[in-house]
């Protein structure tokens, strides 16, 4: 369509100090190869974001609008095919609107400025397989026939917010997690984890105590596992693992402690994130795999949170 | 990723890895050097590999991190923060690279000055927990030991005031860092022995055995750092070292450990530990041979003895001192001696007996043993120890139910009996440690004569006299199973069946020297006392003990005899010494001939007619002895003593001509038997004997040897002379009668040959007397002589005209060119070989079968021999001048 009908009115957004902001890489959603990154800048919680929206009109052309606005939105969207990147928004939690100029007609290229000021950032930017939290910055220069409209996105992070959820109130995130499993007759395991909370630079620290071991244990792993839920549908849960980590080779006798260290520095993981329409939880799943191929695991909630540096 | 299928392809997937991390190390790419590695190490999770494939490919991989590590210490902090490594290759997913890398990057980062050292090894050993598979685990655990050898805590020893508890806290925790390893390597090493399916056990042991070194490796290092402090060997390595070894139960390992324990750390620390370590022994798995580990501890105080230069008196000095540091007490048994090397093994012992009563003479023989070498070599003059032991284990083989000592028990007993035979002490033991006896007789006979033989063999190695009767009374008591040999045959059958069996055991053995029986007669002679008397008794000791031996004692008695001859000759000179005693020496001799006498009626009543030839010389020596010494009614009673056994056992023709030349030859050498007719008696009774025996041609021999008794010769032993002794016993009248009867015996013979080689014979004898005597006192004159020649020469005619009758063999004439036929004294043929290169001459009783005519040449050639002789005398001695050849 763009082909034919081209755009009378090119529009261009730049951030103020776009070059010099710390910017993010994020795969791309809609490409299956994950070497294809998107660039964009980074902005915190409560940042403001302000920069220049230039219209540029084809040379000797006039362009009749009935007006210029700038909107900032955040919005939580579906992402029904992953082929046709075919969005539903099911949820626009921000949305913030400024006119910048009356109607009128555009003879030759002009810039705009705008600032919004100290926004409020409720959830972080995330790109999972089913859901698209997105900011963006959207120009819309209104006309008699089809709005000319240009996106601009920006990515969001939400430092030091430490969601409590399982604590049920004390809010000590340092409390170790323990938990004591097995099988009966055949494997009994006590493990042990520092605590149930993590930054995303942390180090998940623990171990495992072997009380008794029937299994022939080829080797055991922990993997940090990322649930995203869709509260619109039930039941629709997408896993993702994030890390898999071999732990222990071979097979432990009864009284043997093996120990776990995990940096989480060096991957990317996503924090804890719950909204009313979906929700991103993180799992640390211990898994055993006796020589026989069989799986034994169990999975344990952890909560992940960024914090600033 | 994947490993490699089979160890060559994993061996070139290394090799070409480690070229490309040098390529990109030297490029300074250190991530894509950490890739490859990566790659390499992957090599080694491979679960297919047997133990010694997996060594190959580890030695590949250790030295690819080789040049990685260096490469991280020189770039240091140039290029990167070792601490930031650390944590990076902790991002590798697959434990096993993770932790090789992990000890790469620590162990590079112990080398730089100011790391975190001890935090860093702390959790190198921690995380190493996380490989829990036997091979792979032992292999990164080695590597984790290999690489931090030398880069542990330094000893601070500059550091001044806080010196030396900063030093002792590095020397600390550096072994507990070992110790640590070492303990978690030797779990794995254990758990190995229980992988994989149940029939492959064997294959499991065997692996075990070769990755062994691994776990010393360890211990080795420990030794290393522990240098000389012995407060911290015995306070805090050895028991924790020790407490694994014991839970662990695993036969390999701990028999590997402790020998390993004995082998890497000092003496003195063995000296110092030595109840804790012979304690842990009890603990063991019952399957682990004690005596393997105890030995080689033993060995260990054996060697330390020949490696000090100091004397034994300071080296058990040193020892007391070290034991009295570890305080146990001495607990049993009485014997409170703790600062004695041999009671610390002997409560040992006891406890080792108390705990494990199931324990095999097989295995405690050894350990026994050891001990008493020790015992030998700590405590050389300790008669006491030795005792000790042996007593044990008579105790012990009573309780196994006796001298059922399977096959392959035996040899221990023999080993543990002869150990001592190479010592000083032996002889000492043999005569003063009851047990020693006890403990042979234990063992089944063969064995006993056995070491019997070879106790026997040492004693007259070493030369020693035996001088008391105790000791004798010992040394008998042990020799008796090769005495009593075969009593039990003697005593169960019948008397003539006895003699059967003798005769068929004379047969078979006689020719052969009876090397046991020989044994025993030697050890007659080294019976030996200053006086007589005292002799005499340690010889009829001995005579006492050997006639247990029943058929034996013709092997033994003839020696006992002997040394009772020497005793009687020893009497003689000693009464010719002290004049004053002679009558008691005369007594004494007596005496002597008296227990002669018994020993060889002994030997007759026991043994009976197979040795009657011994006893019948046996008897005639004696008489010889005693006239020698004048005691002519002791001679002449030995003199019809050996004509009884003449008469009574001497049935075979050739023996009775050999005795009576025998008898002829000892009763013409007597000088003191004339009194009382004793002389003329015997010589008459020897002459009729002689004539009476089966062959005439033996007849004929020995009564013309027997004329010799008629005419005594000179013996300038006994200062007599031709033509000044005027008291020689002859009578010319009984030579003629003699010679004469020979004669006609010569005469009757059927078989001419031999007729005339006797005849020969007999003048022969006639020149003699000729030469010797005037023709007054022998009746033997020319005119004799004469006609003697003369009937010899006529026979020989006619023999010759049988011998032209015969038809000449030129075949046989030509055998007998090679040899040469001679008769012999006793009528044996000789067959003399001619031939410069043969030298045995054989003879035979029976005829030759050469033809009767090479035989008459014998005789021929043999008269011309005399007559040759005769004419030579003919120059001399005017006398035979008379003769008519």
């Amino acid at each position: 369509m763009s082909l034919f009908f081209k755009s009378p009115i090119d529009i261009e957004i730049l951030f103020d100090g776009q070059e010099s902001r710390k910017h993010v890489e994020i795969p791309t959603s809609s490409a299956s190869s994950k070497t294809l990154k998107d660039r964009y800048p980074l902005y915190e919680d409560g940042e403001s974001v302000s920069g220049i929206v230039t219209l540029r009109v084809k040379e000797g052309k006039r362009v009749e609008h009935l007006g210029v606005k700038v909107s900032l939105i955040g919005s939580v969207d579906t992402i029904k095919s992953t082929t046709e990147a075919k969005k539903r928004s099911i949820d626009t939690f921000l949305s913030l609107s400024a006119d910048l100029c009356p109607q009128g007609e555009l003879v030759h290229s002009q810039s705009y400025s705008f600032n919004f000021k100290d926004v409020e950032k409720r959830y972080e930017s995330y790109r999972g397989k089913n859901i698209d939290v997105m900011f963006y910055v959207k120009v819309t220069v209104l006309r008699r026939s089809t709005d000319i409209v240009k996106l601009k996105k920006f990515w969001c992070y939400l430092y030091n917010t430490v969601p409590l959820i399982h604590t049920s109130g004390n809010g000590d995130d340092s409390k170790p997690v323990k938990l004591d499993i097995g099988i009966e007759n055949c494997l009994h395991i006590e493990f042990e984890y520092s605590k149930s909370q993590y930054a995303l630079k942390d180090v998940i620290v623990g171990r495992i105590y072997f009380l008794l071991t029937r299994l022939k244990v080829k080797h055991m792993e922990i993997s940090l596992i990322k649930r995203e839920t869709c509260g619109h549908e039930p039941n629709q849960l997408s896993d993702t693992t994030s890390i898999r980590y071999e732990i222990m080779d071979g097979s432990p006798v009864k009284g043997e402690t093996i120990p776990i260290r995990l940096f989480l520095g060096g991957y990317d993981l996503t924090p804890n994130i719950t909204s009313n329409y979906f929700s991103v939880k993180n799992y640390l799943s211990l898994v055993i795999i006796d020589e026989d191929g069989r799986r034994y695991f169990k999975q344990t909630e952890i909560v992940l949170y960024r914090t600033l540096s | 990723m994947s490993y490699a299928d089979s160890v060559e392809q994993a061996a070139s997937v290394i090799k070409q890895q480690a070229i490309l991390i040098q390529r990109n190390l030297a490029q300074r790419k250190l991530m894509d050097a950490l890739k490859h590695i990566s790659i390499m190490l992957t090599e080694l999770r491979n679960p297919s590999l047997t133990p010694k494939q997996y060594y190959e490919l580890y030695i590949l991989v250790y030295d690819a991190l080789t040049t990685l590590s260096q490469y991280l210490v020189e770039n240091h902090p140039k290029r990167h923060h070792l601490a930031d490594l650390y944590e990076l290759v902790q991002y590798a997913g697959n434990i096993l690279p993770r932790l090789y890398l992990m000890i790469t990057v620590g162990t590079a980062f112990l080398q730089i000055e100011d790391s975190p050292r001890e935090e860093i090894l702390k959790d190198m050993i921690e995380m190493c927990k996380g490989v829990q598979n036997p091979v792979r685990g032992l292999f990164l655990r080695y590597y984790l030991s290999q690489r931090t050898k030398e880069w542990l805590l330094p000893d601070t020893q500059e550091d001044g005031n806080d010196g030396e508890g900063q030093e002792n806290g590095n020397k600390k925790f550096n072994v507990e860092f070992i110790i640590n390893n070492f303990i978690e390597m030797n779990k794995l090493w254990v758990r190995l022995q229980h992988y994989g399916p149940l029939r492959e056990r064997e294959l499991r042991t065997k692996e075990r055995k070769e990755l062994q070194i691994l776990i010393g490796s360890n211990l080795v290092r420990l030794s290393q750092i522990v240098e000389d402090d012995l407060k911290l060997y015995c306070g805090f390595i050895l028991p924790q070292i020790l407490e694994q070894i014991v839970q662990c139960r695993d036969v390999v390992s701990q028999e590997y450990l402790l020998d390993v324990i004995c082998q890497v750390f000092p003496d003195e620390f063995h000296l110092a530990t030595l109840s804790v370590l012979l304690e842990v022994t009890l603990k063991l798995n019952p399957d682990v041979s004690i005596n393997k580990v105890v030995s080689t501890l033993i060995e260990r105080f054996i060697g330390y003895m020949d490696r000090q230069t100091v004397d034994i008196d300071s080296i058990r000095e040193t020892f007391k001192k070290l034991s009295t540091q570890d305080s146990t007490e001495n607990t049993g048994s009485g014997i409170t001696n703790s600062g004695d090397l041999f009671f610390v093994f002997w409560n040992y012992l006891e406890k080792l007996c108390e705990a494990r009563p199931d324990l095999p003479l097989n295995d405690l023989l050894p350990l026994v043993q050891g001990i008493l070498r020790l015992s030998l070599i700590w405590y050389p003059a300790k008669l006491s120890n030795i005792d000790c032991l042996l007593k044990f284990t008579v105790k012990k083989c009573q309780e196994n139910g006796g001298p059922n000592v399977t096959a392959d028990s035996e040899y221990l007993f023999q080993d543990l009996l002869l150990s001592l035979s190479s010592n000083d002490i032996f002889y000492r033991v043999l005569t003063e440690c009851d047990s020693y006896q006890k403990l042979l007789s234990l063992q089944n006979v063969g064995l006993q004569k056995v070491i019997v033989n070879c106790i026997l063999d040492t004693i007259f190695k070493r030369n020693i006299r035996i001088s008391s009767k105790s000791h004798l009374d010992k040394i008998l008591l042990i020799c008796q199973s090769i005495i009593k040999v075969n009593n039990i045959k003697f005593h169960t059958s019948p008397l003539d069946d006895s003699e059967r069996a003798a005769s068929q055991d004379d047969d078979s053995t006689s020719s052969l020297l009876n090397l046991e029986q020989e044994k025993l007669a030697q050890l007659v002679h080294i019976c030996y006392h200053k006086s007589i008397e005292k002799h005499v008794e340690l010889l009829l000791t001995c005579k006492s003990w050997l006639y247990k031996g029943g058929i034996q004692l013709r092997y033994t008695y003839p020696a006992v005899i002997a040394s009772f001859w020497k005793l009687i000759h020893k009497a003689k000179i000693k009464s010719k010494l002290y004049s004053s005693r002679k009558t008691r020496y005369k007594q004494l001799s007596n005496q002597l001939f008296k227990y002669v006498s018994r020993c060889l009626n002994d030997l007759f009543n026991t043994v009976g007619v197979s040795c009657s030839d011994m006893i019948f010389k046996l008897n005639l020596q004696t008489a010889a002895i005693a006239d020698h010494l004048g005691l002519s009614e002791i001679s002449y009673d030995f003199f019809t003593q050996a004509f009884t056994v003449f008469e009574e056992s001497l049935n075979d023709s050739r023996t009775q001509f050999q005795a009576i030349v025998n008898m002829a030859q000892v009763l013409q050498k007597t000088r003191s038997l004339y009194v009382e007719n004793h002389y003329d008696v015997l010589v008459t009774r020897c002459t009729l004997y002689g004539s009476k025996l089966l062959r005439k041609q033996d007849q004929c021999r020995a009564v013309y040897l027997c004329s010799h008794l008629w005419w005594a010769t000179e013996i300038p032993l006994i200062g007599e002379e031709e033509g000044i002794t005027k008291t020689f016993y002859r009578e010319g009248k009984r030579v003629l009668e003699c010679l004469q009867r020979s004669l006609r015996v010569a005469d009757s013979i059927m078989d001419n040959v031999q007729s005339c080689q006797l005849m020969v014979e007999i003048l022969n004898r006639c020149c003699y007397y000729f030469i010797h005597g005037d023709e007054s006192a022998t009746h033997v004159g020319t005119k004799y002589i004469n006609g003697l020649i003369e009937l010899i020469e006529t026979n020989l005619k006619s023999l010759k005209m049988e011998e032209s009758a015969e038809l000449k063999d030129d075949k046989t004439m030509k055998a007998s060119i090679h040899t040469r036929l001679v008769i012999g004294i006793d009528g044996s043929f000789i067959n003399l070989p001619t031939a410069p290169t043969a030298t045995l001459a054989a003879v035979s009783h029976k005829s030759p079968t050469v033809p009767i005519s090479s035989l008459v040449l014998v005789v021929t050639e043999y008269l011309q021999r005399t007559l040759k002789y005769i004419e030579d005398q003919k120059l001399v001695d005017d006398r035979f001048k008379a003769i008519i050849l």
